[in-house]
């Protein structure tokens, strides 16, 4: 038996150029784009309506991609909030990739926006995987899936550099620790910001701005 | 699950080269990343049943893992990175942040996916056996 070499091409190489082309896109139309990972149901939706009457009051443009297997109920919530909005039915697919994207953006306004939010289908596998080329990356879960989630989905979590609890007026009513998670996190990614929130009533959306690099002193 | 797409792709890309050597390929050896997140047992479920009417029928696919690999801007460090490794994650977990100094880092090396080689046995291999 004998080894061969073979070229060592990446398999995922033309995801990462894609990415990169979006990355250099975006910085060219002066975007910041933020890209919205979670679990299902975990207020991904709610959190990215509330950041867009924040961002729109202070006069900013912001368009959004939504993702999700089927339907266009996420797509219609941020069209009623006032953002260009693309909806972007995934089908099978569990994840957006850079490719996807970059055919959304070409139907957005990209020269006046301000604000991207790409909004991944709920899955805490997957994306992690396939960079989209935004600036910024979150990933959502709430106080109902239990205060486990980090220990349960380490890899994403120790790669992304934001993670937002939703629903932090439920966690009492369902018996979570919320600072179990924030501790985990901390452990697993030292530079990750964790920040609390309730889209619901409104609360912990100005510390989740401020976590993304977007400045919020004239809201509420 | 995107572990049958990834394979596909390995296969139409290795299959020019495949197709020229002589003997048979019995591995097929696949770096991955410690921060890949696809399964081991997918990709090797996925390769036996793709690999089918092809040279790779009947080869094994091996995942050899990349550990990840950082540098630090703020003190010059370049190398592995610690792990959380307690139960309560059941299996490591790379910390991105630098073991000397605990800075932000950027990731050198965790993220790749790639097939480094082949295993390949000719006639007279078998023979001398």
């Amino acid at each position: 038996m004998h080894n061969v070499q073979v070229n060592g091409e990446d398999i995922l190489k033309r995801q990462l150029e894609l990415a990169e082309a979006n990355r250099r896109l975006l910085e060219e139309k002066r975007v910041v784009a933020v890209s919205v990972m979670g679990a299902i149901g975990s207020g991904k939706t709610s959190l990215i309506e509330r950041m867009i009457d924040r961002l729109a009051g202070q006069g900013l443009h912001v368009g959004t991609i939504a993702a999700d297997s089927a339907g266009d109920d996420d797509h219609q919530r941020f069209l009623s909030h006032g953002a260009d909005s693309i909806n972007l039915n995934t089908q099978d697919d569990c994840h957006l990739d850079a490719h996807t994207v970059d055919h959304a953006m070409e139907h957005l306004p990209m020269d006046k926006l301000d604000i991207l939010f790409i909004e991944n289908v709920g899955n805490l596998i997957c994306p992690a995987d396939f960079p989209l080329g935004t600036a910024n990356e979150m990933v959502v879960i709430s106080t109902t899936e239990g205060d486990d989630m980090v220990r349960k989905h380490p890899k994403i979590f120790a790669q992304t550099d934001i993670l937002v609890l939703n629903k932090i007026d439920l966690a009492d009513a369902v018996g979570m620790d919320p600072q179990r998670v924030v501790s985990d996190y901390s452990r697993i990614n030292p530079h990750g910001k964790a920040v609390l929130t309730d889209a619901r009533h409104e609360k912990g959306i100005d510390d989740l701005l401020e976590a993304l690099g977007f400045e919020c002193t004239n809201t509420q | 699950m995107h572990e049958y797409a990834v394979v596909s792709e390995l296969i139409n890309a290795l299959l020019p080269q495949a197709e020229t050597i002589e003997g048979r390929i019995v591995g097929v050896i696949l770096k991955k990343g410690e921060l890949r997140i696809l399964s081991d047992q997918a990709l090797a479920n996925a390769f036996e049943l793709l690999a089918e009417g092809t040279p790779f029928e009947g080869a094994r696919l091996i995942v050899e893992l990349v550990s990840v690999s950082v540098s630090c801007s703020s003190c010059g460090y370049e190398g592995a990175v610690d792990h959380v490794s307690d139960e309560v994650f059941h299996f490591a977990v790379p910390i991105l942040s630098c073991p000397k100094c605990q800075s932000k880092v950027d990731v050198q090396a965790g993220r790749e996916l790639f097939v480094d080689r082949l295993s390949v046995q000719t006639p007279a291999e078998t023979d001398s056996r």
